[in-house]
Protein backbone atom coordinates (compact mmCIF):
# COMPACT_ATOMS: atom_id res chain seq x y z
CA UNK A 1 0.00 0.00 0.00
CA UNK A 2 1.08 3.57 -0.66
CA UNK A 3 2.59 5.55 2.17
CA UNK A 4 0.66 8.46 3.62
CA UNK A 5 1.68 11.72 5.30
CA UNK A 6 -0.21 13.06 8.30
CA UNK A 7 0.45 16.50 9.77
CA UNK A 8 -0.86 16.86 13.29
CA UNK A 9 -0.65 18.94 16.42
CA UNK A 10 0.15 16.91 19.52
CA UNK A 11 -0.69 18.40 22.88
CA UNK A 12 0.82 17.02 26.09
CA UNK A 13 -1.71 18.62 28.40
CA UNK A 14 -0.26 18.01 31.87
CA UNK A 15 3.00 17.65 33.74
CA UNK A 16 2.62 13.89 33.96
CA UNK A 17 2.26 13.64 30.17
CA UNK A 18 5.20 15.97 29.54
CA UNK A 19 7.38 13.82 31.77
CA UNK A 20 6.77 10.53 29.96
CA UNK A 21 8.75 9.44 26.86
CA UNK A 22 5.54 8.82 24.93
CA UNK A 23 6.92 9.45 21.44
CA UNK A 24 9.75 7.02 22.06
CA UNK A 25 7.30 4.40 23.31
CA UNK A 26 5.15 4.94 20.22
CA UNK A 27 8.20 4.48 17.99
CA UNK A 28 8.99 1.15 19.67
CA UNK A 29 5.47 -0.08 18.94
CA UNK A 30 5.31 1.34 15.42
CA UNK A 31 8.89 1.14 14.18
CA UNK A 32 7.86 1.67 10.55
CA UNK A 33 6.14 5.00 11.17
CA UNK A 34 8.53 7.91 10.88
CA UNK A 35 7.91 11.17 12.74
CA UNK A 36 9.42 14.55 12.04
CA UNK A 37 8.97 17.35 14.59
CA UNK A 38 8.67 20.66 12.75
CA UNK A 39 7.85 22.93 15.65
CA UNK A 40 7.63 22.44 19.40
CA UNK A 41 7.08 24.36 22.57
CA UNK A 42 7.42 22.43 25.78
CA UNK A 43 7.29 23.63 29.37
CA UNK A 44 7.03 21.71 32.63
CA UNK A 45 3.25 21.78 32.48
CA UNK A 46 2.33 21.56 28.84
CA UNK A 47 3.87 20.66 25.51
CA UNK A 48 2.68 21.35 21.95
CA UNK A 49 4.30 19.91 18.83
CA UNK A 50 3.68 20.09 15.11
CA UNK A 51 4.63 16.67 13.78
CA UNK A 52 4.70 15.01 10.35
CA UNK A 53 3.99 11.26 10.45
CA UNK A 54 4.72 9.00 7.50
CA UNK A 55 4.09 5.34 6.85
CA UNK A 56 1.50 2.78 5.72
CA UNK A 57 -2.05 4.11 6.33
CA UNK A 58 -2.92 1.48 8.96
CA UNK A 59 0.35 1.93 10.76
CA UNK A 60 0.02 5.72 10.90
CA UNK A 61 -3.57 5.43 12.11
CA UNK A 62 -2.43 2.92 14.74
CA UNK A 63 0.38 5.18 15.91
CA UNK A 64 -1.99 8.16 16.28
CA UNK A 65 -4.52 6.03 18.13
CA UNK A 66 -1.75 4.88 20.42
CA UNK A 67 -0.86 8.51 21.21
CA UNK A 68 -4.53 9.27 21.94
CA UNK A 69 -4.75 6.23 24.19
CA UNK A 70 -1.83 7.62 26.17
CA UNK A 71 -3.76 10.85 26.78
CA UNK A 72 -2.32 13.17 24.16
CA UNK A 73 -4.61 15.46 22.16
CA UNK A 74 -4.10 14.66 18.48
CA UNK A 75 -5.51 17.13 15.97
CA UNK A 76 -5.06 17.79 12.27
CA UNK A 77 -2.87 20.83 11.56
CA UNK A 78 -6.08 22.35 10.23
CA UNK A 79 -7.70 22.29 13.64
CA UNK A 80 -11.06 23.82 14.44
CA UNK A 81 -12.51 23.20 11.05
CA UNK A 82 -15.90 23.56 12.67
CA UNK A 83 -16.56 27.10 13.69
CA UNK A 84 -19.59 28.56 15.27
CA UNK B 1 -4.11 49.30 -6.35
CA UNK B 2 -3.24 46.71 -3.74
CA UNK B 3 -0.68 47.01 -0.99
CA UNK B 4 -0.48 43.25 -0.43
CA UNK B 5 2.99 41.73 -0.71
CA UNK B 6 2.22 38.04 -0.36
CA UNK B 7 1.97 35.72 2.62
CA UNK B 8 4.46 35.00 5.37
CA UNK B 9 4.76 32.29 8.05
CA UNK B 10 4.11 33.74 11.49
CA UNK B 11 6.54 31.31 13.10
CA UNK B 12 9.56 30.94 10.80
CA UNK B 13 9.07 33.89 8.44
CA UNK B 14 9.11 31.96 5.19
CA UNK B 15 7.43 33.84 2.32
CA UNK B 16 4.61 32.41 0.15
CA UNK B 17 2.73 33.77 -2.88
CA UNK B 18 -0.84 34.96 -2.50
CA UNK B 19 -2.95 31.85 -3.00
CA UNK B 20 -5.19 29.39 -1.19
CA UNK B 21 -2.65 28.11 1.30
CA UNK B 22 -2.74 28.59 5.04
CA UNK B 23 0.06 26.68 6.76
CA UNK B 24 3.80 26.81 6.27
CA UNK B 25 5.18 23.75 4.51
CA UNK B 26 8.25 23.77 6.73
CA UNK B 27 7.05 24.40 10.28
CA UNK B 28 3.24 24.10 9.86
CA UNK B 29 2.83 27.58 11.36
CA UNK B 30 -0.05 29.82 10.20
CA UNK B 31 0.46 32.18 7.25
CA UNK B 32 -0.33 35.86 7.46
CA UNK B 33 -0.86 38.53 4.79
CA UNK B 34 1.99 41.03 4.37
CA UNK B 35 1.36 44.66 3.38
CA UNK B 36 3.63 47.43 2.18
CA UNK B 37 2.85 49.97 4.89
CA UNK B 38 5.52 52.39 3.69
CA UNK B 39 3.71 52.68 0.35
CA UNK B 40 0.46 53.47 2.21
CA UNK B 41 1.86 56.51 3.99
CA UNK B 42 0.19 59.69 2.78
CA UNK B 43 -2.17 57.67 0.57
CA UNK B 44 -4.24 55.80 3.13
CA UNK B 45 -5.56 58.70 5.19
CA UNK B 46 -8.58 59.65 7.27
CA UNK B 47 -9.87 61.50 4.21
CA UNK B 48 -9.36 58.58 1.81
CA UNK B 49 -11.17 56.24 4.19
CA UNK B 50 -13.99 58.70 4.93
CA UNK B 51 -14.58 59.09 1.21
CA UNK B 52 -15.13 55.33 0.83
CA UNK B 53 -18.42 53.42 0.77
CA UNK B 54 -20.51 53.06 3.94
CA UNK B 55 -19.59 49.41 4.40
CA UNK B 56 -16.53 47.47 5.48
CA UNK B 57 -14.85 47.98 2.10
CA UNK B 58 -14.03 51.58 3.05
CA UNK B 59 -10.91 49.89 4.55
CA UNK B 60 -10.06 47.95 1.40
CA UNK B 61 -6.51 49.37 1.25
CA UNK B 62 -5.86 47.42 4.45
CA UNK B 63 -7.60 44.26 3.24
CA UNK B 64 -6.05 41.50 1.10
CA UNK B 65 -7.89 41.87 -2.18
CA UNK B 66 -6.62 42.98 -5.57
CA UNK B 67 -9.75 43.58 -7.64
CA UNK B 68 -13.17 44.94 -6.76
CA UNK B 69 -15.10 43.73 -3.72
CA UNK B 70 -17.52 40.95 -4.70
CA UNK B 71 -19.26 40.34 -1.42
CA UNK B 72 -20.31 42.27 1.67
CA UNK B 73 -21.28 45.48 -0.10
CA UNK B 74 -23.78 46.07 2.70
CA UNK B 75 -21.84 44.48 5.54
CA UNK B 76 -20.01 46.25 8.32
CA UNK B 77 -20.37 49.86 9.48
CA UNK B 78 -22.49 48.66 12.37
CA UNK B 79 -23.48 51.02 15.19
CA UNK B 80 -21.00 52.19 17.79
CA UNK B 81 -23.18 53.39 20.64
CA UNK B 82 -22.30 55.46 23.65
CA UNK B 83 -23.90 53.36 26.41
CA UNK B 84 -24.99 56.06 28.86
CA UNK B 85 -27.53 53.95 30.74
CA UNK B 86 -25.07 51.14 31.23
CA UNK B 87 -22.44 53.66 32.32
CA UNK B 88 -24.71 54.60 35.22
CA UNK B 89 -25.42 51.00 36.20
CA UNK B 90 -21.74 50.02 36.10
CA UNK B 91 -20.42 53.26 37.56
CA UNK B 92 -18.02 54.03 34.72
CA UNK B 93 -17.37 57.28 32.88
CA UNK B 94 -17.17 56.38 29.20
CA UNK B 95 -18.57 53.14 27.81
CA UNK B 96 -19.25 52.13 24.19
CA UNK B 97 -21.00 49.17 22.59
CA UNK B 98 -19.77 48.12 19.15
CA UNK B 99 -22.86 46.36 17.92
CA UNK B 100 -22.43 43.60 15.33
CA UNK B 101 -25.81 42.14 16.27
CA UNK B 102 -26.83 44.58 13.52
CA UNK B 103 -24.37 43.31 10.91
CA UNK B 104 -26.05 42.56 7.58
CA UNK B 105 -27.10 40.03 6.26
CA UNK B 106 -26.91 37.33 8.98
CA UNK B 107 -26.34 39.39 12.12
CA UNK B 108 -22.91 38.51 13.42
CA UNK B 109 -19.29 39.59 13.15
CA UNK B 110 -18.74 36.72 10.70
CA UNK B 111 -19.95 38.95 7.82
CA UNK B 112 -16.59 40.69 8.04
CA UNK B 113 -14.40 37.63 7.60
CA UNK B 114 -16.74 36.01 5.08
CA UNK B 115 -16.96 39.14 2.87
CA UNK B 116 -13.20 39.12 2.47
CA UNK B 117 -12.96 35.34 2.02
CA UNK B 118 -15.68 35.21 -0.67
CA UNK B 119 -14.16 38.10 -2.59
CA UNK B 120 -10.79 36.38 -2.39
CA UNK B 121 -12.26 33.04 -3.46
CA UNK B 122 -13.63 34.64 -6.64
CA UNK B 123 -10.32 36.39 -7.24
CA UNK B 124 -8.42 33.11 -6.92
CA UNK B 125 -10.80 31.42 -9.35
CA UNK B 126 -12.81 29.17 -7.02
CA UNK B 127 -16.44 28.45 -7.89
CA UNK B 128 -17.28 26.64 -4.66
CA UNK B 129 -16.93 27.89 -1.11
CA UNK B 130 -17.47 25.94 2.05
CA UNK B 131 -17.19 25.75 5.77
CA UNK B 132 -17.96 23.46 8.66
CA UNK B 133 -19.95 25.24 11.27
CA UNK B 134 -22.50 25.03 14.04
CA UNK B 135 -24.12 28.39 13.38
CA UNK B 136 -23.05 31.94 12.62
CA UNK B 137 -20.27 31.12 10.17
CA UNK B 138 -22.48 28.78 8.11
CA UNK B 139 -25.29 31.35 8.01
CA UNK B 140 -22.91 33.98 6.72
CA UNK B 141 -21.16 31.78 4.14
CA UNK B 142 -24.49 30.52 2.77
CA UNK B 143 -25.93 34.04 2.44
CA UNK B 144 -22.86 35.68 0.89
CA UNK B 145 -22.32 32.77 -1.51
CA UNK B 146 -25.96 32.95 -2.66
CA UNK B 147 -25.58 36.65 -3.41
CA UNK B 148 -22.23 36.17 -5.16
CA UNK B 149 -23.54 33.28 -7.26
CA UNK B 150 -21.09 30.71 -5.89
CA UNK B 151 -21.83 27.15 -4.92
CA UNK B 152 -21.78 26.73 -1.17
CA UNK B 153 -21.03 23.55 0.77
CA UNK B 154 -21.91 23.73 4.43
CA UNK B 155 -21.02 20.87 6.71
CA UNK B 156 -22.60 20.53 10.13
CA UNK B 157 -22.58 18.08 13.01
CA UNK B 158 -25.69 15.89 12.75
CA UNK B 159 -27.29 16.96 16.04
CA UNK B 160 -27.62 20.72 15.55
CA UNK B 161 -30.63 22.77 16.67
CA UNK B 162 -33.25 23.49 14.02
CA UNK B 163 -32.81 27.25 14.15
CA UNK B 164 -29.15 27.00 13.28
CA UNK B 165 -29.85 24.60 10.41
CA UNK B 166 -32.64 26.74 8.91
CA UNK B 167 -30.56 29.91 9.22
CA UNK B 168 -28.30 28.45 6.55
CA UNK B 169 -30.71 26.24 4.59
CA UNK B 170 -32.89 29.18 3.58
CA UNK B 171 -30.03 30.39 1.36
CA UNK B 172 -29.98 27.03 -0.42
CA UNK B 173 -26.44 25.79 0.07
CA UNK B 174 -25.62 22.12 -0.24
CA UNK B 175 -25.76 21.05 3.37
CA UNK B 176 -24.33 17.84 4.69
CA UNK B 177 -24.95 16.52 8.17
CA UNK B 178 -22.02 14.56 9.43
CA UNK B 179 -22.70 11.69 11.77
CA UNK B 180 -20.03 11.77 14.39
CA UNK B 181 -18.66 13.78 17.24
CA UNK B 182 -16.81 17.05 16.99
CA UNK B 183 -13.46 15.34 16.43
CA UNK B 184 -14.83 13.15 13.65
CA UNK B 185 -16.31 16.14 11.86
CA UNK B 186 -13.04 18.05 12.20
CA UNK B 187 -11.02 15.20 10.77
CA UNK B 188 -13.37 14.60 7.86
CA UNK B 189 -13.45 18.29 6.97
CA UNK B 190 -9.71 18.54 6.94
CA UNK B 191 -9.63 15.58 4.55
CA UNK B 192 -12.27 17.20 2.34
CA UNK B 193 -10.31 20.48 2.33
CA UNK B 194 -7.24 18.54 1.23
CA UNK B 195 -8.95 16.63 -1.53
CA UNK B 196 -11.47 18.94 -3.23
CA UNK B 197 -10.52 22.21 -4.88
CA UNK B 198 -12.90 24.23 -2.77
CA UNK B 199 -12.34 27.42 -0.89
CA UNK B 200 -13.02 26.43 2.69
CA UNK B 201 -13.20 29.93 4.11
CA UNK B 202 -11.73 29.27 7.54
CA UNK B 203 -9.19 26.70 6.33
CA UNK B 204 -7.34 27.24 3.06
CA UNK B 205 -8.51 30.87 2.84
CA UNK B 206 -7.81 31.50 6.51
CA UNK B 207 -5.03 34.09 6.04
CA UNK B 208 -7.41 36.28 4.00
CA UNK B 209 -10.53 35.46 6.00
CA UNK B 210 -9.04 36.49 9.34
CA UNK B 211 -7.93 39.88 7.97
CA UNK B 212 -11.60 40.80 7.56
CA UNK B 213 -11.95 40.90 11.35
CA UNK B 214 -9.67 43.95 11.47
CA UNK B 215 -12.58 46.01 10.18
CA UNK B 216 -14.30 45.59 13.56
CA UNK B 217 -11.40 47.52 15.10
CA UNK B 218 -11.11 50.02 12.25
CA UNK B 219 -14.75 50.95 12.64
CA UNK B 220 -14.44 51.43 16.38
CA UNK B 221 -11.53 53.83 15.83
CA UNK B 222 -13.19 55.81 13.05
CA UNK B 223 -16.58 55.97 14.77
CA UNK B 224 -15.03 57.23 18.00
CA UNK B 225 -13.78 60.19 15.96
CA UNK B 226 -10.37 58.76 14.99
CA UNK B 227 -9.52 57.74 18.54
CA UNK B 228 -9.06 54.40 20.25
CA UNK B 229 -10.82 53.25 23.38
CA UNK B 230 -8.30 52.66 26.15
CA UNK B 231 -9.87 49.28 26.96
CA UNK B 232 -11.52 46.86 24.51
CA UNK B 233 -13.21 43.68 25.71
CA UNK B 234 -13.70 40.98 23.11
CA UNK B 235 -15.00 37.37 23.12
CA UNK B 236 -12.66 34.51 22.21
CA UNK B 237 -13.56 31.22 20.52
CA UNK B 238 -11.09 30.08 17.85
CA UNK B 239 -9.07 33.23 18.43
CA UNK B 240 -9.62 35.12 15.18
CA UNK B 241 -11.27 38.35 16.17
CA UNK B 242 -9.30 39.50 19.22
CA UNK B 243 -5.80 39.58 17.70
CA UNK B 244 -7.23 41.13 14.52
CA UNK B 245 -8.99 43.98 16.34
CA UNK B 246 -5.69 44.66 18.05
CA UNK B 247 -3.83 44.44 14.74
CA UNK B 248 -6.34 46.91 13.25
CA UNK B 249 -5.63 49.36 16.08
CA UNK B 250 -1.85 48.96 15.63
CA UNK B 251 -2.14 49.51 11.86
CA UNK B 252 -4.09 52.75 12.36
CA UNK B 253 -1.48 53.90 14.89
CA UNK B 254 1.35 52.96 12.53
CA UNK B 255 -0.24 54.91 9.67
CA UNK B 256 -0.74 57.95 11.89
CA UNK B 257 -4.54 57.77 11.65
CA UNK B 258 -5.02 57.66 15.42
CA UNK B 259 -2.88 58.63 18.37
CA UNK B 260 -1.15 55.81 20.24
CA UNK B 261 -2.97 55.72 23.58
CA UNK B 262 -1.55 52.26 24.26
CA UNK B 263 -4.86 50.47 23.88
CA UNK B 264 -5.39 47.37 25.99
CA UNK B 265 -7.38 44.37 24.88
CA UNK B 266 -9.13 41.79 27.07
CA UNK B 267 -10.40 38.30 26.31
CA UNK B 268 -13.83 37.14 27.48
CA UNK B 269 -14.82 33.47 27.66
CA UNK B 270 -17.50 31.35 29.26
CA UNK B 271 -16.42 29.68 32.50
CA UNK B 272 -17.48 26.37 30.94
CA UNK B 273 -14.96 26.82 28.13
CA UNK B 274 -12.14 29.15 29.14
CA UNK B 275 -8.84 27.71 27.86
CA UNK B 276 -7.51 31.10 26.76
CA UNK B 277 -8.57 33.04 29.85
CA UNK B 278 -7.17 30.25 32.00
CA UNK B 279 -3.79 30.53 30.23
CA UNK B 280 -3.76 34.33 30.55
CA UNK B 281 -4.55 34.19 34.25
CA UNK B 282 -1.97 31.45 34.85
CA UNK B 283 0.67 33.42 32.96
CA UNK B 284 1.12 30.68 30.37
CA UNK B 285 1.52 31.10 26.58
CA UNK B 286 0.29 27.62 25.71
CA UNK B 287 -3.33 26.57 25.80
CA UNK B 288 -4.54 23.49 27.66
CA UNK B 289 -7.39 21.89 25.66
CA UNK B 290 -10.79 21.63 27.39
CA UNK B 291 -14.13 19.90 26.85
CA UNK B 292 -16.68 22.74 26.52
CA UNK B 293 -19.76 22.86 28.74
CA UNK B 294 -21.63 26.14 28.43
CA UNK B 295 -24.74 27.75 26.95
CA UNK B 296 -22.42 30.05 24.98
CA UNK B 297 -22.21 27.58 22.10
CA UNK B 298 -20.95 30.04 19.51
CA UNK B 299 -17.76 30.52 21.52
CA UNK B 300 -17.38 26.98 22.87
CA UNK B 301 -14.09 25.94 21.30
CA UNK B 302 -12.00 23.87 23.67
CA UNK B 303 -8.72 23.93 21.75
CA UNK B 304 -8.61 27.18 19.79
CA UNK B 305 -6.47 27.27 16.63
CA UNK B 306 -5.26 30.81 17.30
CA UNK B 307 -5.49 30.83 21.09
CA UNK B 308 -1.76 31.38 21.36
CA UNK B 309 -2.07 34.63 19.38
CA UNK B 310 -4.88 35.83 21.62
CA UNK B 311 -2.60 35.38 24.64
CA UNK B 312 0.18 37.24 22.81
CA UNK B 313 -2.02 40.22 21.89
CA UNK B 314 -3.50 40.45 25.38
CA UNK B 315 -0.07 40.30 27.00
CA UNK B 316 1.55 42.75 24.60
CA UNK B 317 -1.23 45.28 25.17
CA UNK B 318 -1.24 44.97 28.95
CA UNK B 319 -4.77 43.55 28.98
CA UNK B 320 -6.19 40.57 30.83
CA UNK B 321 -8.91 37.91 30.63
CA UNK B 322 -12.12 37.14 32.50
CA UNK B 323 -14.75 34.43 32.30
CA UNK B 324 -18.46 34.27 33.11
CA UNK B 325 -20.77 31.52 34.32
CA UNK B 326 -23.90 30.63 32.35
CA UNK B 327 -26.07 32.49 34.87
CA UNK B 328 -23.88 35.59 34.61
CA UNK B 329 -24.07 35.38 30.81
CA UNK B 330 -27.88 35.36 30.83
CA UNK B 331 -28.00 38.22 33.37
CA UNK B 332 -25.70 40.27 31.15
CA UNK B 333 -27.82 39.58 28.04
CA UNK B 334 -30.84 40.89 29.96
CA UNK B 335 -28.93 43.86 31.34
CA UNK B 336 -27.74 44.96 27.89
CA UNK B 337 -31.24 44.64 26.48
CA UNK B 338 -32.85 46.58 29.31
CA UNK B 339 -30.31 49.38 29.44
CA UNK B 340 -29.28 49.84 25.83
CA UNK B 341 -31.94 48.19 23.67
CA UNK B 342 -29.53 45.66 22.18
CA UNK B 343 -30.39 41.96 22.20
CA UNK B 344 -27.27 39.87 21.90
CA UNK B 345 -26.57 36.15 21.96
CA UNK B 346 -24.51 34.44 24.70
CA UNK B 347 -21.20 35.52 23.13
CA UNK B 348 -22.21 39.13 23.77
CA UNK B 349 -23.52 38.29 27.24
CA UNK B 350 -20.18 36.69 28.02
CA UNK B 351 -18.32 39.81 26.91
CA UNK B 352 -20.44 42.18 28.97
CA UNK B 353 -20.31 39.90 32.03
CA UNK B 354 -16.52 39.68 31.71
CA UNK B 355 -16.32 43.47 31.35
CA UNK B 356 -18.24 43.89 34.59
CA UNK B 357 -15.81 41.56 36.36
CA UNK B 358 -12.78 43.38 34.96
CA UNK B 359 -14.21 46.69 36.20
CA UNK B 360 -15.15 45.35 39.61
CA UNK B 361 -11.76 43.74 40.12
CA UNK B 362 -10.04 47.01 39.24
CA UNK B 363 -8.36 45.64 36.10
CA UNK B 364 -10.23 48.25 34.07
CA UNK B 365 -10.31 51.67 35.76
CA UNK B 366 -13.76 53.29 35.98
CA UNK B 367 -12.63 56.62 34.57
CA UNK B 368 -11.11 55.45 31.27
CA UNK B 369 -12.83 54.72 27.95
CA UNK B 370 -14.12 51.15 27.49
CA UNK B 371 -15.52 49.42 24.40
CA UNK B 372 -17.53 46.19 24.68
CA UNK B 373 -17.54 44.10 21.48
CA UNK B 374 -20.99 42.66 20.78
CA UNK B 375 -20.53 40.07 18.04
CA UNK B 376 -23.87 38.28 17.60
CA UNK B 377 -27.66 38.59 17.72
CA UNK B 378 -30.02 37.29 20.42
CA UNK B 379 -32.79 36.32 18.00
CA UNK B 380 -30.73 33.30 16.99
CA UNK B 381 -30.54 31.95 20.53
CA UNK B 382 -33.98 32.42 22.07
CA UNK B 383 -33.51 29.15 23.99
CA UNK B 384 -31.18 30.76 26.52
CA UNK B 385 -33.73 33.32 27.69
CA UNK B 386 -37.07 31.64 27.06
CA UNK B 387 -37.40 30.42 30.65
CA UNK B 388 -35.80 33.50 32.14
CA UNK B 389 -38.37 36.14 31.26
CA UNK B 390 -41.61 36.96 33.08
CA UNK B 391 -44.50 35.90 30.83
CA UNK B 392 -46.86 38.75 29.91
CA UNK B 393 -50.20 39.18 31.70
CA UNK B 394 -53.34 38.10 29.86
CA UNK B 395 -56.64 39.93 30.38
CA UNK B 396 -60.10 40.10 28.85
CA UNK B 397 -60.58 42.96 26.35
CA UNK B 398 -62.09 45.46 28.81
CA UNK B 399 -60.83 48.71 30.28
CA UNK B 400 -61.99 47.50 33.63
CA UNK B 401 -59.72 44.47 33.47
CA UNK B 402 -56.87 46.66 32.39
CA UNK B 403 -57.46 49.08 35.26
CA UNK B 404 -57.45 46.19 37.69
CA UNK B 405 -54.20 44.97 36.22
CA UNK B 406 -52.64 48.41 36.56
CA UNK B 407 -53.64 48.71 40.17
CA UNK B 408 -52.00 45.40 40.82
CA UNK B 409 -55.17 43.59 41.95
CA UNK B 410 -55.42 41.28 38.97
CA UNK B 411 -51.88 40.09 38.91
CA UNK B 412 -52.62 36.84 40.70
CA UNK B 413 -55.40 35.97 38.23
CA UNK B 414 -53.36 36.46 35.10
CA UNK B 415 -52.47 33.53 32.99
CA UNK B 416 -49.03 33.11 31.55
CA UNK B 417 -48.97 33.13 27.81
CA UNK B 418 -46.87 30.60 25.98
CA UNK B 419 -43.92 32.32 24.31
C1 LIG C 1 -21.10 35.53 17.87
C2 LIG C 1 -19.66 35.18 17.92
N1 LIG C 1 -18.85 35.93 18.67
C3 LIG C 1 -17.56 35.66 18.78
C4 LIG C 1 -16.98 34.60 18.17
C5 LIG C 1 -15.54 34.37 18.46
O1 LIG C 1 -14.73 34.30 17.49
P1 LIG C 1 -13.23 33.88 17.26
O2 LIG C 1 -13.31 32.50 16.73
O3 LIG C 1 -12.85 34.89 16.27
O4 LIG C 1 -12.42 33.96 18.53
C6 LIG C 1 -17.77 33.79 17.35
C7 LIG C 1 -17.24 32.68 16.56
O5 LIG C 1 -17.07 31.63 16.59
C8 LIG C 1 -19.16 34.08 17.25
O6 LIG C 1 -19.98 33.30 16.50
ZN1 LIG D 1 7.04 28.40 8.96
Amino acid sequence: MAKVNKRVWLTFGSRSLVEKPILWQMARQYPDVSFDIRQASVTAEIGIMAVLFEGEPDEVAGALDYLKSRGLTVEPIEKNMIES
Amino acid sequence: MSYVRGLKCRECGQAYPEKGVHVCETCFGPLEVQYDYAAMRGKVTRESISAGPRNLWRYRDLLPINGTPRSGLHSGMTPLKRARNLEKVLGVRELYIKDDSANYPTWSYKERVVSVAITKAIELGYDTVGCASTGNLANSVAAHAAEAGLRAFVMIPHDLEQGKVLGSLIFNPTMVRIEGNYDDVNRLCSEIADKYRWAIVNVNLRPFYTEGAKTFGFEIAEQMGWKLPKHTVCPTAGGTILPKIYKGYREFIHLGLVEDNQPRIYSAQAAGCNPVVEAIQAGRDLIKPQKPKTIAKSIAIGNPADGFYVVQAVKESGGWGADATDAEIVDAIKLLARTEGTWTEPAGGTTLAATIKLIESGRIPRDESICVCITGNGLKTVEVVVDQLEPPASIPPSLDAFDRLMSGRATTETLPVAV
